[in-house]
């Protein structure tokens, strides 16, 4: 009985992922005092609202079978391009809000126009469109960060409510907005059928091509959404804003159960992957371990996770 | 004495018995074939034979001894999966004697030009028309099937080759060079375990068949003792009347889809009509290109020229949506390509079509959609644990049952079958035949794409015929001779053969 109740458990995608959650948030709760504070939650939450909003994106294309690695690098653009409209144009703060997120769906839309209309690997496309979104953010600000962003809008960055961060609850809000299209709505089911068989998703009449650049241009509008609210929290335009954002959300998304291959998993799954992640990039601050540890210490213990995902769920299939 | 015996075994699934208690006896010198309809446990048993799965009960003897504990006798079974399932992108020679390690291709370079060299006696043996150079993908299908049999062939401790459908996707001439390879086979003194779903095949080929039914074997006889009814008795479990005209009944209606002067990848100036009330039959050999011209009529691939009509209105070439949603739907033969979604539950895989239906404001009713797909579930018979399964994993035949009848749902005006009983049962066979005269009894325009001359003289009223992608004749069912349907599908137009 117990057997199969883990068996269900690890045969169902997202209990696994929570059940390694929960074990590591027990371990660290045991080993260091600090983690289970309010503040250190605060911590965790505002940076998984930044990675979130990207992973929730990424997911989402990784659903279809495709990949955006641009993301960060519209995500920084955007944030910058705020800032110009915000401080040197003069633009309203929410206007130039707004309009900043408008060219992030932009940005995506062509993404996603390219890889549909030239038949291009979103991989390789996308590697290409990160310099030039990239290169264009450091022709506008040479690499300087444009400070003086208006305080009306700093509260969508470091705002809190019911004592957690403005932008974590933003990023909650558009995953639920994400799993309702992905579970609820005919466009959600299609991107499944796009991400597990694409010539037979044709051969039923789906827009197969509308899909694909529908969900680029989400995502892309999600990036600028992060940058955006990134400059509301720094109070200024940093141009390596989304320097941070690729291959996190990449990780987080196979950690949570969406498949680089496309047509299973969902974004919520997919945050908590990132939150796998940000828990244990946390902890290795909390323990002060040396800075150039870090990074090999937290690739570790992501690939320690997937490992250990990966046997139990073939164990309990053989049985 | 046997060389491979199977002694009682048994294989238990989580909740299913995929085998029961089979044992059978395999005699070096003897093609023996397995029959048995979809789900009987052939491919169980065969992964039993390949050492892929272990017997939960019994056991298995090879040459006398358990493989179980001596695992290098498995490498005395060669395989050949139904699949094409080579490395397209490589060299014919290349996939012949992969992997190199036991063909002594040289161990740390590789020799191609002593590869190649080494591969054209293959060639000859088994009449495949390519050069050791060429790349897989650039050569025919029958080729690369016949390549797959060479490639097993060449496993030289090969003692027992195992044979599954082998001539699924092959014409009849091509289907005896298969026979002759067997043959071949058999006389160096190894065995063949044949399996098939095509009856004048077993009788041609086999010396012993044995039935499968349930997971349990129902007899095995030598192919002397046995005729065509019985076998069919014995796999079904029932009387099928295997014999039975299928044409739709009922008077001919007006013109449904008028075709003029199609173009496409590979196809010139096709013409045809299909009327309401009529089956009307594709009949040619494998690159008469049938399936493409569905496909550009579908609008799946793109048209050079041409022009159609559908009821009197003017066609839309190039566009499948516009196809499905004016109610024309191509059902492939390639069912794992253009087909199912794998992955997705047989749920999600039926309600893809229906969310029209079930949706509201662009939200899905869950509660709707699942009492839809039940119904079809129940009225194809689709035979499946729960809607939860991923439908990869039910069988050929209920993955057709679950695309026919979800097309079925969206209340098509013309369905084009391309070969839909491909690797399909006899009973599963039957019902596909019963649900396509319905249609068209019911008014809808059917087109039957067949590679099987028994299927479409049975099912279709009319027979159209193609060869290297023009139309080379057209046949009515009722003055249709085979030596004119036969000379037309090998190209000769009715008038030469007349004269």
């Amino acid at each position: 009985m117990l057997r199969r109740m883990m068996g269900f458990m690890v045969l169902n995608p997202l209990s696994g992922v929570i059940a390694v959650l929960a074990i590591i948030v027990l371990v660290a709760s045991l080993l260091s005092p600090n983690f289970l504070t309010s503040y250190n939650m605060m911590i965790i939450a505002r940076s998984l609202a930044f990675i979130g909003l990207i992973t929730i994106a990424q997911s989402m294309l990784m659903i279809l079978g495709e990949l955006d690695l641009s993301l960060g690098a519209i995500g920084g653009f955007c944030g910058v391009i705020g800032g110009i409209l915000m401080v040197q144009v003069g633009l309203p703060p929410w206007l130039a809000f707004a309009l900043c997120l408008l060219i992030g769906a932009l940005f995506g839309l062509v993404n996603g126009l390219l890889v549909t209309l030239l038949r291009l690997p979103s991989l390789v496309l996308t590697i290409g469109m990160a310099g030039v979104y990239g290169g264009l953010n450091l022709v506008l600000t040479r690499g300087v960060a444009i400070t003086g962003i208006p305080s009306s809008i700093g509260f969508l960055g470091t705002g809190r409510w019911l004592g957690l961060p403005i932008p974590f609850w933003i990023m909650l809000v558009f995953l639920a907005i994400a799993s309702f299209i992905t579970l609820k709505t005919p466009f959600g089911r299609y991107m499944y059928a796009v991400g597990s068989n694409a010539p037979a998703a044709r051969m039923l009449g789906i827009h197969v091509d509308r899909v694909r650049v529908g969900v680029f241009a989400f995502a892309g509008f999600l990036a600028a959404l992060a940058g955006m609210l990134m400059v509301a929290r720094l109070g200024s335009a940093q141009p390596s804003i989304g320097d941070s954002w690729v291959l996190g959300p990449i990780a987080a998304a196979v950690i949570g159960g969406v498949p680089t291959t496309g047509g299973i998993g969902t974004p919520l799954g997919a945050i908590f992957g990132a939150a796998i992640i940000g828990v244990i990039e946390n902890i290795i601050v909390l323990f002060g371990i040396s800075p150039y540890w870090q990074s090999m210490v937290s690739g570790a213990i992501v690939v320690l996770a997937i490992s250990l995902d990966a046997i139990s769920r073939r164990y309990f299939k053989r049985e | 004495m046997a060389y491979l015996s199977v002694e009682g075994v048994g294989k238990e699934f989580p909740g299913v018995k995929a085998l029961d208690g089979v044992s059978l006896e395999l005699s070096l010198g003897e093609v023996h074939t397995l029959a048995g309809e979809n789900g009987a446990g052939k491919s169980t048993l065969v992964k039993i034979l390949t050492g892929t799965e272990r017997p939960t009960q019994g056991r298995v003897l090879i040459d006398g001894r358990d493989p179980q504990q001596d695992r290098a006798l498995f490498k005395t079974i060669a395989y050949v999966p139904q699949e094409i399932n080579l490395f397209t992108n490589l060299s014919v020679a290349e996939n012949l004697f992969m992997p190199f390690s036991r063909s002594h291709a040289g161990r740390w370079l590789f020799d191609r030009r002593g590869l190649e060299a080494r591969t054209r006696p293959w060639l000859e043996r088994f009449k495949i028309a390519a050069q050791p150079s060429d790349k897989v993908r650039d050569i025919s299908i029958s080729d690369q099937q016949l390549l797959q049999i060479a490639r097993a062939c060449t496993q030289e401790t090969m003692k027992v080759l195992i044979l599954d459908e082998p001539t699924s996707s092959l014409t009849d001439t091509e289907v005896a060079r298969v026979f002759e390879v067997v043959r071949d086979v058999i006389a160096a003194n190894c065995a063949v375990v044949f399996i098939s779903h095509k009856f004048d095949e077993m009788f041609e080929i086999s010396d012993v068949i044995s039935v499968l039914r349930n997971g349990r074997k129902i007899a095995t006889r030598a192919v002397g003792e046995l005729d065509h009814r019985e076998l069919v008795t014995l796999m079904s479990g029932q009387e099928v009347d295997i014999t039975a005209r299928m044409q739709p009944e009922g008077p001919l209606g007006d013109v449904l889809l008028k075709v003029e002067g199609l173009c496409g990848q590979g196809f010139e100036e096709v013409s045809f009509e299909l009327r309401r009330g009529e089956i009307l039959g594709f009949a040619g050999l494998v690159g008469a290109r049938r399936s493409e011209v569905m496909q550009t009529l579908f609008g799946f691939l793109p048209a050079r020229a041409g022009r159609a009509t559908l009821a009197g209105e003017p066609w839309r070439l190039g566009d499948p949506h516009y196809s499905v949603a004016h109610g024309l739907f191509y059902l492939s033969e390639e069912r794992k390509y253009h087909g199912i979604f794998p992955g997705q539950s047989v749920r999600r895989n039926i309600g893809m079509a229906l969310l029209r239906d079930t949706s509201r404001w662009g939200v899905i009713d869950a509660g709707r959609e699942r009492r839809e797909v039940a119904r079809i579930i129940a009225d194809y018979e689709i035979k499946t644990p729960t809607m939860a399964r991923n439908i990869a994993l039910l069988s050929g035949g209920n993955q057709q049952k679950a695309i026919i009848g979800r097309a079925m749902a969206c209340a098509p005006r013309v369905l084009i079958f391309d070969e839909p009983t491909k690797g399909i049962d006899l009973r599963t066979k039957m019902e596909i035949y019963r649900l396509m005269k319905a249609l068209a009894e019911r008014g809808v325009g059917v087109v039957l794409v067949s590679s099987e001359m028994e299927e479409l003289k049975r099912c279709a009223s009319r027979i159209v015929t193609m060869y290297e992608g023009r139309v080379s004749g057209e046949f009515d069912i009722t003055d249709a001779s085979s030596s004119a349907l036969v000379a037309a599908i090998h190209g000769q137009r009715r008038d030469d053969h007349a004269a």
